[in-house]
């Protein structure tokens, strides 16, 4: 390469006025950023919510000044280097090829800039990561389409999420199907619920109120659902004072031990099973089966077998918990699930069907022949 | 493995091979890179065609919280193909197979790439991938989006058959890729024309010499994700069903270590593109250019090692997250370095303000807005609010669309005439990059807030309280694809009607200017010696040998 | 392929013709793209390696007691293979030497072995007796000896292809870029067997 000597550069009084005038657009956008109401639309829920959002004013304050600085230039640069209408076809630029002072401060600069935000992501990461001891453990988990939650001492799985204010809360996540995703925007944190794998977070509530729950990983047909603005599960987590907690805590656990007992009574209970409705128990199974179970031949598995000739298949005369397959052994399983290899059934608590469902559901599957 | 056929003596870069006589020899089955070239363009703006529409339905969809144009089962598809489509088979094809096909071999001096056979083949397995892909649509198209986690996409779940389709179309796309890939590199390595060493070489060759590795080792990998996923869907084979003991994280290991750098063969090739198109429309030096040539690798470098920056909220061990997190933010240095040399490279200069200049000018903006939301994200404190959420369409299509899209139609505008020897009419252009430029923003900028208020991505219904800004998102999508639709007609239209270019339009000084447009068969008659890089302006061209290309 | 003008006799590959500067060429072109193809062919293997050591780690129901792998015959599968790797060496450089009938021995005797190794996989697959799709042990460990068994298939009939061109007079003694690259992919199939011998029967 030939020795191109750079010339010598002047920048012009021009230039400076215009980096003035967008230092000063930069140094607005940096105010607006560090005082902008983002708690107004998003309410802080939990302390960690408090320093993320720390974090965010700063990414989005410098973020935005630099996008100020790059585009007045551009924006700048554009119009006043202009080839203008009296300009020479072969007029030629100033041609500069280095600038190792500015090189070396513009490689500084956002090296700069980076090592602060890794430090600052690295604290508060640490403060998400890392438990207090005495907390509070509760575990969500995730279905297709809505979320259950198990508490301390309290027998199965309830519908509603509540938390204490002020009690530190350990959070363990996960799924009992497909990968779903555990989002409150008011505490601006975010766990995918892996079936198979438990994934956690801590937090403190700091702020009393109803807020919503949100799916954020594709998990299916409903997947746009699984929030709080749908009328099937409106998923909501309650931060209330410890009191009203407490309160909340003893009646459900009551009403667990109760609801448990039930199913329990029920299933012990001869269900009568003759009479029940075949074609409602299609419609049942189409809703509430059949992502699981086909209606074809045994070897044809979803995820547990065919049901066809359920009841009737000498190559496979026992059901799966080993009972034969006789109706009232059915609805035992429909009532109480089962936990094998293949996968879980729900119970009763979980799948939601009455008494009245699962008689209908009996006599369809006595029709599929 | 095929080398070209024995004719003439000598070595390679003296060696040509007949011009083959007869349509179908010529046009179809060619082994030439530029008809190669231009066929991988043809097909994959079809194909853009296609997603395209996929992208209006999904807007469309959109316009209402309560959706209403479909059911959540075919929006799944819709959208699943929408992104697989506009990937794999039209960013991608177009920036290696297209552009790189097209241009690079001329600009570094070679008459044909390394293995022409292969290029051929490379070529003719992706429209028989793409239409796998469409066909999909007959069997139950993907609905899991273009990333297809487990266990969503096995049946048991409620995938569709033709997720199988799927992973088998992107499979070839895939050997593709990897074939053009190793193909890129040894001509680049090898058939250099005499003086043209690395740092003399056009930045365009950079991007395509940084890009050709990512192809050639990630897309393997993404092959093997693909396959493992398709021995689990055909054949029970347990990788990633977590009823058998599999790991759906698996699956998200094997397709990020692709995807991210695959990120970069979406990008890398249209950096190399402004860089080009920068200096030539400003008359100066490209500013900084060994800085911007190895910031490239740099990126290419740590794009391998951060793939699990898209699995912060997935379960990732915190002892891994952190790694990861401060190598991504590193990219940042690198690709600021790249931003402050483009627009260092505008001052001083004098700008000839065209079609191409224009889209090259928006990239700027447009993928600095893209960058700086990347590095949001990449801290994951913010991620765990962001991921997954309308946020991370509006970065990915600011990446994809303001970067990647944007290079290549700054590309077609500039390149054009190398194709058809006839200018696209600027006029037109400059009213498509204005419709383009303001419908693209106004579509995605909303997406931004949309993201972090609590819209989460892939729903085919929402919450009312985002309906307004969703119509926003939409009538502003309507005037993108307008725009995109103007680019298209005007391409065909200039075909026979644009003004005549002759070989240099632009007054540009890469070696594909210094020979007659549309290119000949064998490039140049006599393979030119360089002698310095291809960006002084002021300077006599330093090339030697070509006195006879334009008789 | 800068053929030669020989096209028929039994072995016409004595007729050597000196290299011109576009064989060289070429030939060098070859055996980089040659290279490459085998680097991403190691990241596909990489892939499932890393499927492997991940579900064995994390996944749930790796065989109780490790799965029953009989070590002794995959060992003596082992020495097959290689053995079979110095075999292919003394045939190019037999070829090297001008020497055909050696040449052609030894490439006989390298697919021999070859198809040695794939029976011995074969009985290890029956003493196994896992299937594909039981479990996570078979779904990495027949994908990848699969994979690997497949490679070698496809060496067989690479080296049967080589060695009737070889006779065709398709290759000269100065000129067999060809049977430099058959070379080259049998051993890097003997390598990765190496790797896939260490680790699933000695971790």
């Amino acid at each position: 390469m030939p020795e191109n000597r750079d010339p010598v550069v002047h920048l012009d009084r021009q230039f400076w006025i215009v980096t003035a005038v967008l230092g000063v657009l930069a140094l607005i956008s940096i105010f607006w950023w560090v005082w902008a109401p983002i708690t107004s639309i998003m309410p802080e829920a939990v302390d960690k919510a408090q320093q993320i959002d720390a974090l965010f004013r700063f990414l989005a304050a410098s973020g935005t000044a630099l996008f100020i600085f790059i585009c007045g230039y551009i924006l700048y640069f554009s119009l006043a280097f202009r080839r203008h209408a009296g300009t020479p076809e072969n007029a030629v630029g100033i041609q500069i090829h280095d600038n190792n002072k500015l090189e070396f401060w513009w490689t500084l600069a956002p090296t700069v800039f980076v090592v602060i935000m890794a430090i600052f992501s690295l604290r508060i990461w640490y403060g998400i990561e890392v438990a207090p001891s005495n907390t509070l453990v509760v575990e969500a988990i995730g279905h297709q389409w809505y979320y259950t939650f198990r508490y301390p001492n309290v027998n199965g799985e309830v519908k509603e999420m509540h938390l204490p204010l002020g009690q530190a809360v350990t959070l363990h996540v996960t799924s009992s199907d497909v990968i779903h995703s555990f989002w409150i925007p008011a505490m601006r944190l975010k766990a995918d619920m892996v079936p198979g794998l438990i994934n956690t977070f801590e937090f403190t509530p700091t702020r009393q109120g109803r807020y919503e729950i949100i799916c954020t990983e594709f998990c299916g047909l409903n997947h746009g659902l699984m929030h709080s603005g749908t009328t099937v599960n409106p998923a909501y987590v309650y931060i209330d004072p410890p009191a009203r907690y407490a309160s909340w805590y003893a009646r459900t656990e009551r009403e667990q031990i109760h609801a448990s007992n039930a199913i329990e009574a029920a299933s012990t209970s001869e269900l009568k099973l003759n009479g029940g409705e075949p074609r409602d128990g299609a419609k049942l199974f189409a809703a509430k089966c059949s992502a699981c179970h086909a209606a074809g031949p045994f070897d044809q598995k979803i995820v547990g077998p065919g049901l066809r000739g359920v009841l009737d298949d000498p190559a496979h005369p026992n059901l799966v918990d080993g009972d034969k397959a006789t109706p009232e052994n059915v609805a035992k399983i429909l009532q109480n699930g089962f936990k094998g290899s293949m996968g879980q059934m729900p119970n009763q608590a979980a799948n939601g069907l009455s008494n009245k469902d699962i008689v209908n559901l009996v006599a369809y599957l006595k029709t599929l022949k | 493995m095929t080398a070209v056929a024995a004719h003439a003596g000598g070595g390679l870069a003296d060696h040509i091979h007949p011009e083959p006589q007869g349509f179908i020899r010529k046009y179809v089955f060619s082994i030439d890179h530029k008809i190669i070239g231009i066929q991988y363009m043809i097909t994959a703006f079809l194909f853009m065609i296609l997603g395209g529409m996929l992208a209006e339905l999904i807007r469309v969809q959109l316009m209402k919280a309560s959706g209403g144009l479909m059911t959540p089962e075919t929006y799944n598809e819709v959208y699943s193909v929408h992104g697989s489509t506009m990937v794999w088979l039209v960013i991608i094809p177009l920036l290696t197979g297209g552009f790189g096909n097209l241009i690079f071999p001329v600009q570094i001096g070679a008459r044909d790439v390394a293995f022409p056979w292969l290029n051929m083949l490379s070529f003719w397995l992706f429209p028989p991938a793409g239409l796998m892909l469409y066909a999909s649509f007959l069997m139950g198209a993907p609905t899991a989006g273009w990333t297809e986690y487990p266990p969503m996409s096995l049946n048991a779940y409620g995938a569709h058959d033709g997720t199988s389709m799927w992973a088998a179309a992107i499979f070839l796309i895939g050997v593709s890729s990897t074939m053009t890939g190793i193909n890129f590199l040894v001509t680049i390595l090898k058939m250099r024309a005499p003086g043209m060493t690395f740092t003399r070489m056009p930045l365009f060759v950079w991007g395509q010499f940084v890009t050709a590795p990512l192809l050639m080792i990630a897309t393997t990998a993404l092959g093997a994700a693909l396959a493992a996923l398709f021995v689990q869907r055909q054949f029970g084979v347990a990788f990633f069903d977590p009823t058998r003991g599999g790991s759906p994280l698996l699956w998200q290991h094997m397709f990020w270590f692709y995807s991210h750098p695959a990120v970069y063969i979406m990008i890398l090739p249209a950096f190399g593109m402004i860089s080009e198109i920068l200096p030539t429309f400003s008359r100066k030096p490209i500013f900084g250019y060994k800085m911007i040539a190895f910031s490239s690798c740099a990126i290419a470098i740590l794009g391998f090692m951060v793939w699990a920056h898209h699995m912060f909220t997935s379960g990732l061990a915190p002892a891994l997250q952190l790694p990861f997190m401060v190598l991504t933010m590193l990219i940042a240095i690198p690709t600021g370095v790249k931003i402050f040399s483009w627009v260092t490279t505008l001052w001083g200069g004098v700008i000839h303000m065209t079609t191409a200049m224009l889209f090259a000018i928006g990239f700027l903006a447009t993928f600095t807005l893209g960058g700086i939301t990347g590095v949001f994200l990449a801290a994951v404190p913010f991620d765990l609010h962001a991921h997954g959420t309308y946020f991370i369409v509006a970065h990915l299509h600011y990446v994809l669309v303001g970067g990647s899209l944007m290079g290549i139609l700054a590309g077609l505008f500039y390149w054009y005439p190398k194709m058809s020897g006839r200018l696209m009419n600027e006029k037109l252009g400059k009213w498509a990059f204005w419709l383009f430029f303001i419908g693209f923003n106004g579509t995605f900028l909303p997406m931004h807030w949309l993201g972090m208020w609590g819209q989460p991505r892939r729903v085919a219904v929402y919450d009312p309280q985002f309906q307004a800004w969703n119509q926003v998102a939409s009538w502003f999508s309507f005037v993108m694809t307008a725009a995109l639709i103007l680019v298209l007609f005007n391409a065909l239209w200039s075909m026979r009607n644009g003004k005549r270019s002759g070989p240099n339009p632009w007054n540009a000084r890469t070696l594909e200017w210094q020979i007659p447009s549309p290119m000949p068969y064998y490039n140049f008659k006599h393979v030119p010696s360089v002698f310095a890089a291809p960006y002084d302006f002021a300077e006599p061209l330093p090339y030697r040998g070509l006195e006879e290309e334009l008789t | 392929m800068a053929v030669a003008s020989v096209t028929h006799g039994a072995y016409a590959g004595v007729m050597s013709e000196e290299p011109d500067q576009l064989y060289v060429e070429t030939r060098e072109l070859r055996i980089q793209g040659f290279l490459l193809f085998m680097v991403s062919d190691l990241v596909l293997f990489s892939s499932f390696i890393f499927a492997y050591l991940y579900l064995r780690n994390s996944g749930q129901g790796w065989p109780a007691g490790g799965p029953k792998l009989d070590i002794a015959l995959a060992a003596v599968n082992s020495i097959v293979l290689f053995g079979s790797g110095a075999t292919m060496h003394f045939a190019l450089e037999n070829w090297k030497h001008r020497n055909f009938t050696k040449f052609a021995n030894w490439i006989v005797m390298t697919i021999i072995l070859g198809a040695g190794f794939l029976s011995g996989q074969v009985l290890e697959y029956i003493h196994i007796g896992a299937r594909w799709s039981s479990g996570i042990f078979g779904a990495s460990f027949y994908t990848l000896t699969g994979m690997h068994g497949l490679h070698v298939f496809a060496g067989i009939i690479y080296l049967t292809v080589l060695l009737l061109q070889a006779a065709q007079g398709k290759y000269t003694f100065t000129k067999y870029t060809g049977l430099t690259l058959g070379t080259l992919y049998w051993h890097f199939v003997d390598v990765i067997w190496v790797v896939l011998f260490s680790i699933f029967y000695l971790l």
